[in-house]
């Protein structure tokens, strides 16, 4: 798992690469909350760009969780944009694309 | 090894309304499309090939009970939990024992709460004067739990009138013990109360899991490679599934259970060859758990990495030869 981030629009765009499974879901977490902790510090959202992630296991996924649990405490709003098929069936699947704003792009998760 | 459901449902014991049934009636006699069927045994083949499992079965509402035929064991009946899928079984069970099987059961608790020991006092067998029911746990307070259930203010037959020979045994985890020609591991689980989870190794090398009412806590992530060592190379993992993920880490946290895709990924990594999705929601309807079903099949597909892991839906009658 590769991980990068810029400010983009009022907000951190972090942009993941890989696969997020039991092996990444770790770094993926602690490079999340680093992420939410420098948004919070610049009242940013947080608009996490899923276009370089292949596919994302339940530690992904609970990865997520936490980091968002940290982004409540912190009034910060993760989004998670432009995921591909395989990622996007699995937020429905796991239904947490009930938990988490999902966007087609990440300029929709700009504007939302 | 033979794995023989009879209940699946967790929580709490359910039963199919008259709507629902009328429900499948009508959605059988739409897909039959106007034919005719010359006999019961032409129409019973018309709803096994051709209709789905939700409109022509269903999963069933007994609570946890399931039975593990071991060919090469001592003969004793090997039972994982007496949920009310207990009663369908004791009635079975006199049927074997009148052609000459062994009086005998080993009973393995995962734990104690009401729709895991509920349909003990329904257990045909323990009125047996003939029978000796053997009740392995992992909890010291097992008897305690069985007989509280029997005190008048709760059911008519006190547990000291029961016939049987009933005896408690607690295990501890990460010993290996050999019972009714099986080895038996026990693993603790996250649960209130805490449950147990039991792994079935007959002499043929053949494994089955039973973990049921597991909840896997998003804090203790790094704690799933033991219940993977746990789970490593099975031939069967019954595994706790309740709830859908999202479910099990915002409004059901801390309810004790755990989701289709955590069971799957943990399979994946252990190198489980089969899962059986188990406990199924009470308040989900047939349509629900097949599409719970064919959801974990396509998440299977989409994270498989090295050999496929088949996943089952369990149901109340459904056997698994391994």
């Amino acid at each position: 798992m590769i991980w990068s981030e810029e400010m983009r629009g009022g907000a951190i765009v972090a942009m993941p690469k890989g696969k997020i499974d039991e092996n990444t879901a770790q770094d993926f977490g602690t490079s999340l909350e680093g992420a939410v902790t420098r948004a919070a510090d610049v009242s940013a959202r947080l608009v996490v760009d899923c276009a370089g992630i292949e596919y994302m296991s339940s530690r992904g996924l609970r990865a997520l969780t936490l980091a968002k649990r940290k982004a409540d405490g912190a009034g910060v709003r993760i989004l998670l944009a432009a995921p591909n098929e395989i990622v996007r069936e699995i937020l429905a699947i796991s239904r947490y694309d009930k938990l988490f704003g999902v966007t087609e792009t990440v300029e929709g998760a700009l504007a939302a | 090894m033979l794995v023989r459901f009879w209940g699946t449902r967790g929580s709490l014991a359910v039963a199919q309304s008259a709507g629902a049934i009328r429900g499948k009636i009508a959605r059988a006699l739409v897909a039959a499309g106007g034919r005719s069927f010359a006999d019961e045994a032409a129409a019973a083949a018309f709803v096994d090939q051709e209709l789905d499992f939700a409109t022509g079965a269903t999963y069933g509402g007994a609570t946890t009970c399931i039975e593990i035929e071991a060919s090469a064991g001592d003969g004793s009946f090997m039972i994982c939990d007496f949920g009310t899928g207990a009663r369908e079984f004791g009635i079975n069970a006199f049927g074997r024992m009148a052609g000459g099987h062994a009086r005998v059961f080993n009973v393995f608790m995962s734990h104690l709460h009401w729709d895991h020991i509920s349909g003990f006092p329904f257990f045909g067998p323990a009125f047996d004067p003939n029978s000796r029911i053997v009740i392995h746990a992992g909890h010291a307070d097992v008897e305690q739990a069985f007989r509280r259930q029997q005190e008048e203010i709760s059911f008519p037959v006190a547990f000291d009138w029961l016939r049987a020979k009933i005896e408690f045994r607690v295990l501890a985890p990460g010993e290996t013990y050999r019972i009714g020609g099986l080895d038996v591991e026990v693993m603790e689980q996250h649960h209130s109360h805490k449950s147990y989870g039991y792994r079935f190794t007959d002499p043929n090398g053949k494994t089955a899991v039973f973990s049921t009412d597991s909840e896997h806590k998003i804090e203790s992530m790094e704690g799933e490679a033991d219940v993977a060592q746990f789970f490593r190379g099975a031939d069967l993992v019954i595994c706790d599934t309740m709830y859908s993920l999202a479910d099990a880490v915002s409004m059901k946290e801390d309810w004790g259970h755990s989701s289709n895709i955590v069971a799957i990924d943990i399979c994946h990594e252990a190198k489980a060859k089969r899962l059986a999705l188990f406990h199924h929601e009470p308040v989900y309807s047939d349509d629900d758990i097949q599409r719970m079903h064919k959801e974990s099949i396509r998440y299977e597909e989409l994270t498989r990495r090295d050999d496929p892991l088949e996943v089952l839906c369990a149901y109340d009658g459904l056997e698994v030869k391994l």
